[in-house]
């Protein structure tokens, strides 16, 4: 940092435009260029990212617990949660793929809900946790997030084509909609947040590096 | 004579001192050289970059991904031949098969991040050149201008053309254990579709959009 002294805009009366990043005085109810609301912080985000994440984490039990995908092959039929489903990759030799699979579909969305309980717990509680590396793993999560999806659209794909009746049919199971739930509101609870009031709350002491 | 002392005093702080979205901190903006990312010393957010934004070369791109687009949703992206009979599957009926199913939430989100999201995106950007083109004149055109911007980062945002494309390969692996996969030419034109959107977006630069209002 070759700066000494920081200020904040919220110190020079200066509020960011969330919608087009226009810099307007913190005195005006809408943002002069696109018409958006003018707020110097949302200090309601924290509640409603809360709220989304509680209600994900619940999701998160069902979505692993229950079977995501049901095989008909030749009259036997299989459910496969999606933790046994990687397991099965893995025993058919096809290590990469059972990989990518498991960061999109159980890597992912815990280090989301785990890493977004973290980063709110420290808003919320102001715990001495290093706000550099919080807000890096903001990034990390909020970058990585939409990579979950990938499981969606693998289970699409082979519902369209594997419908052969008793022979090989392959359908989704109850976990599908959890786990298509889990993405949507992590992702929500990431974007409501306004990350500017982790660097209000918290003090400089706590960022030694 | 106060009022104008602080609206000078304003533009002065707008055209010098940007202020980080993630932390609020104020930085003093600099030139930069080309394909260099000025990052908050504070929060190490991404603040601008270069703007690089040529409208003709995101005609070109916009143009190119909007002839894609058809193909890769009619043809099929993957094709399964299973003791004598063959199936193909299109994004679309892949979306649609689980949602006959009953399970909708999974189909909708399917539909929306790989056919309506980048195709609300292709269309906004592409609206947006044009009404850039057209002079962006006071009245519905400026109005529509910011209409579509301010919903731009939604659209970037449910747009996941890259995970689709990863997902064909998934998938193909996994059947490969009981039947024979083949691509078809839908999934050649999803995956030029996916980089012809890249490399779109990486062209595309929402600030330089909104700047074009200013004058
Ligand atoms: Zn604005
Ligand atoms: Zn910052």
């Amino acid at each position: 940092m070759t700066d000494n002294v920081q200020t904040t805009g919220k110190e020079m009366g200066q509020c960011l435009c969330p919608v087009c990043r226009k810099t307007n005085p913190v005195n005006v109810t809408n943002c002069s260029r696109c018409g958006a609301d003018n707020q110097a912080r949302d200090y309601g985000s924290l509640q409603k990212s809360w709220a989304l994440l509680i209600t994900a984490a619940i999701l998160l039990i069902p979505a692993n617990v229950y079977p995501i995908t049901t095989l008909v092959n030749q009259g036997k039929v299989t459910h496969d949660t999606i933790f046994s489903g990687i397991k099965h990759l893995v025993h058919s030799d096809m290590l990469p793929i059972a990989i990518i699979v498991f960061t999109a579909s159980i890597l992912v969305p815990w280090l989301k809900i785990i890493g977004l309980a973290t980063y709110l717990t420290a808003i919320s509680f102001s715990l001495p946790v290093s706000k550099r590396r919080l807000m890096a793993g903001f990034h990390i999560i909020e970058w990585i997030g939409r990579w979950s999806m990938l499981d969606l659209f693998v289970i699409s794909l082979t519902v369209a084509l594997v419908n052969m009746g008793q022979l090989l049919d392959a359908k989704p199971a109850p976990a599908a909609t959890a786990f298509a739930l889990v993405i949507l509101l992590t992702q929500l609870a990431a974007k409501v947040l306004d990350t500017r009031l982790l660097w209000d709350r918290l003090d400089l002491e706590n960022d030694k590096h | 004579m106060d009022l104008q002392y602080a609206s000078m005093h304003h533009d002065d702080i707008d055209n010098s001192v940007i202020l980080c979205h993630a932390c609020d901190l104020a930085v003093r903006r600099r030139a930069l050289p080309s394909g260099v990312r000025a990052l908050c010393p504070r929060c190490h957010t991404a603040l601008y970059d270069t703007p690089f934004c040529s409208i003709n070369g995101m005609l070109a791109l916009c143009l190119s991904a909007v002839a894609l687009f058809l193909p890769a949703n009619l043809f099929p992206v993957l094709e399964l031949h299973f003791l004598g009979s063959v199936r193909t599957a299109t994004v679309f009926q892949g979306a649609m098969a689980v949602m006959d199913l009953g399970y909708w939430v999974v189909g909708i989100a399917v539909l929306v991040a790989a056919v309506i999201g980048p195709g609300l995106l292709l269309l906004s950007i592409m609206s947006q050149i044009l009404l850039v083109k057209m002079g962006l004149n006071p009245g519905w055109q400026r109005d529509l201008y910011k209409w579509l911007l301010r919903r731009h980062g939604l659209f970037s945002q449910i747009t996941m053309l890259e995970i689709y494309v990863i997902s064909f390969l998934v998938s193909a692996f996994q059947l490969s254990d009981f039947s024979d996969i083949y691509f078809g030419v839908g999934t050649f034109s999803f995956t030029m579709l996916f980089l012809v959107t890249l490399f779109l977006q990486r062209e595309y630069n929402i600030e330089h959009m909104w700047s074009r209002l200013n004058d």
